[in-house]
C-alpha cells in the first residue's frame, strides 16, 4: 500500500506556484484547489472508515488501514460522539475511534456515504494556519446473523480540515505548496 | 421553498458532478442539500454569497449579494415551527435586512455575535451545568473563538445581596475610620451575608471566579450539550440561531428567535455576552 504522504505530495505538487512569498488571502481559485485536496483527504478517510468497519476485512489488514488513516489526521485528533437519544458528546482518540470501528460487535457491517458533501470557507488562525469544515453524511447498518438488521442511523460528520502552506526544496529550488491535513470530527445522529 | 427545493432537485446530478463527491449512495438527499448545514453556511445563505448548487458566491459574480436571491434565502432561513415568529415580524425582519438603499449582510469577523454552549461540568463532583459564551477574537495573523462570560446559578448565588440597598444592619458605619476599621471583623462573621459590604454599584466578575474554579480543580469539564449563536448584526434587530436536527427541509441552523431592539436595548442584552459593561 502507498504512503498517503507520497499520494499527497503529488496533490500538494499540483498546486505549486511560483514564488514563495507567504500568502495573506486565498483567491477563489486557489480556494477550490485547496478545497480538491481536502476533499481527497476526505475521500481517503471515507474510504477506510469502510474497510476498517466490514468485518470481511482481515484483522491484520484492517489495522495497516488503520494506520493509513491515523496519518491522515494532525496528533491529538478527536472525534466527538452524539446520538439522537444521548445529548453529551463522548470524545475518541481517532485511533481509538478506529479501533471500536473494527471491533464493533455485529456479523455484517455496511457504511455507505451518501453523494452530498458541503465545504466552508477557510478561515485563517492566529498562527496563520487556515482551518476550515467539510460536512459528509454517512449511512450504517449492522447486520445479525438471525435477526437481520438490527441497527441503522445516518450521522453527519463534521470534519475539519487545516491548510497550511509550506515550502520544500526541489532541485535546489524553493518550492511552495499547500499542506492539508484533517483534524477533529464531529459526528452527530440525524433524526430518522 | 417548494421551489428551492425544485431547484436543488433540478441540479442534483449537477452538484453531484461539479465537486467529485466522496461517496456513491443513491438516496433521497433533499433533506441534506435544504438543510443549512453549517453556520457558515448559514450566513452564505444570509448574504447571498453561495447558489442554490451550494457554489461560493465572489464579488463579480452572478447572484453575488442579489436582493431577489436574497429574499428566497431569509424566507428558508427561519425555523418555521417557531412559536416565537410569527408571519408579520418575520416579513418585517426581512424588509429591513433587504433594505434597497442599504442591505444589511453578516460578517463572520464582526463582533456583533456569540455562541452560547450550554455545557456539563462537575463541580466539586456534582455534575452541573454551566452555560458558556464566547465571541470570536482577531489574534497575530487570524482570529480565534474565546470565552467572554459564564453563567452559572451557584455563582450568582454568592452574589443575592448586592443589589439590596434597604439593609441597614450588616454595614460597616461612617466612623469606622476612626477606629482604624476594628470593627470590620464584623463582616466576616456571617461568611453568607459578606456580599452586603460590597459598594452599590459592584458587579460580580463571573468569568474571575469560573477560572478560579477550574484553576483550583472544582470545576472540570464534561461535555458540549447544545450550542445556539446570539446575532445583533442587523440593525435594529436581534435573532438567534439554534440547530435543528429533523428529517425535514427546514433543517440544520435555523432563526430560532428575532426581536426588534434599540441600540440600547441591544447593549443591554449584549451584557449578558461579554464581561463588558
Amino acid at each position: 500500500m502507498r504512503k498517503p504522504v507520497s499520494v499527497f505530495m503529488i496533490f500538494s505538487l499540483i498546486l505549486i506556484v511560483s514564488g514563495v512569498k507567504a500568502q495573506d488571502n486565498i483567491s477563489p481559485q486557489r480556494k477550490q484547489a485547496i478545497d480538491s485536496l481536502a476533499l481527497e483527504k476526505v475521500r481517503d478517510l471515507s474510504k477506510y472508515i469502510s474497510i476498517i468497519g466490514d468485518k470481511q476485512t482481515p484483522w491484520s489488514d484492517a489495522q495497516r488501514v488503520i494506520e493509513r488513516a491515523v496519518e491522515l489526521f494532525m496528533e491529538n485528533s478527536e472525534v466527538g460522539v452524539s446520538s439522537l437519544g444521548r445529548q453529551d458528546v463522548n470524545y475518541y482518540k481517532v485511533r481509538e475511534y478506529f479501533d471500536r470501528l473494527m471491533q464493533l460487535n455485529y456479523d455484517k457491517v455496511t457504511i455507505d456515504w451518501y453523494k452530498i458533501q458541503y465545504v466552508s470557507d477557510l478561515v485563517r488562525q492566529p498562527d496563520g494556519t487556515y482551518v476550515g469544515v467539510i460536512t459528509i453524511y454517512q449511512r450504517f447498518q449492522a447486520f445479525d446473523k438471525e435477526k437481520g438488521l438490527v441497527y441503522e442511523d445516518t450521522t453527519k460528520k463534521d470534519i475539519t480540515v487545516y491548510v497550511k502552506r509550506k515550502e520544500t526544496q526541489i532541485g535546489g529550488r524553493l518550492i511552495g505548496f499547500w499542506d492539508v491535513m484533517l483534524g477533529d470530527i464531529r459526528v452527530k445522529e440525524t433524526s430518522k | 421553498m417548494r421551489n428551492f427545493v425544485a431547484v436543488i432537485l433540478a441540479l442534483l446530478p449537477f452538484l453531484v458532478q461539479a465537486q467529485g463527491s466522496i461517496g456513491s449512495f443513491t438516496a433521497d438527499e433533499t433533506m441534506f442539500y435544504a438543510q443549512t448545514k453549517q453556520v457558515n453556511q448559514f450566513f452564505l445563505r444570509f448574504n447571498a454569497e453561495e447558489d442554490t448548487r451550494g457554489n461560493r458566491l465572489y464579488p463579480g459574480d452572478v447572484g453575488y449579494h442579489d436582493l431577489k436571491a436574497r429574499k428566497k434565502y431569509l424566507e428558508m432561513l427561519f425555523d418555521n415551527s417557531s412559536p416565537m415568529i410569527n408571519e408579520d415580524k418575520k416579513f418585517v425582519f426581512i424588509e429591513d435586512a433587504l433594505n434597497k438603499r442599504n442591505p444589511a449582510f453578516l460578517d463572520f469577523y464582526s463582533n456583533n455575535w456569540f455562541a452560547e454552549l450550554s455545557a456539563t461540568f462537575h463541580y466539586k463532583k456534582e455534575k452541573v451545568n454551566l452555560i458558556l459564551y464566547l465571541k470570536i477574537e482577531k489574534q497575530l495573523q487570524g482570529y480565534k473563538w474565546v470565552i467572554s462570560n459564564v453563567y452559572f446559578d451557584r455563582f450568582e448565588s454568592w452574589f443575592t445581596h448586592i443589589h439590596d440597598t434597604l439593609n441597614t444592619s450588616h454595614i460597616i458605619h461612617p466612623m469606622s475610620h476612626e477606629l482604624d476599621f476594628m470593627n470590620i471583623h464584623k463582616a466576616f462573621r456571617e461568611p453568607e451575608n459578606i456580599d452586603y459590604y460590597l459598594q452599590r454599584n459592584y458587579q460580580p466578575d463571573m468569568l474571575g471566579l469560573f477560572v478560579m474554579e477550574v484553576k483550583n480543580g472544582n470545576l472540570v469539564f464534561g461535555s458540549v450539550n447544545t450550542v445556539k449563536f446570539h446575532i445583533f448584526q442587523i440593525p435594529n434587530w436581534y435573532f438567534e440561531l439554534s440547530w435543528f436536527n429533523r428529517n425535514s427541509n427546514n433543517s440544520g441552523w435555523l432563526i430560532s428567535n428575532v426581536l426588534r431592539l434599540t441600540d440600547k436595548e441591544k447593549k443591554e442584552l449584549m451584557r449578558n455576552y461579554t464581561q463588558v459593561n
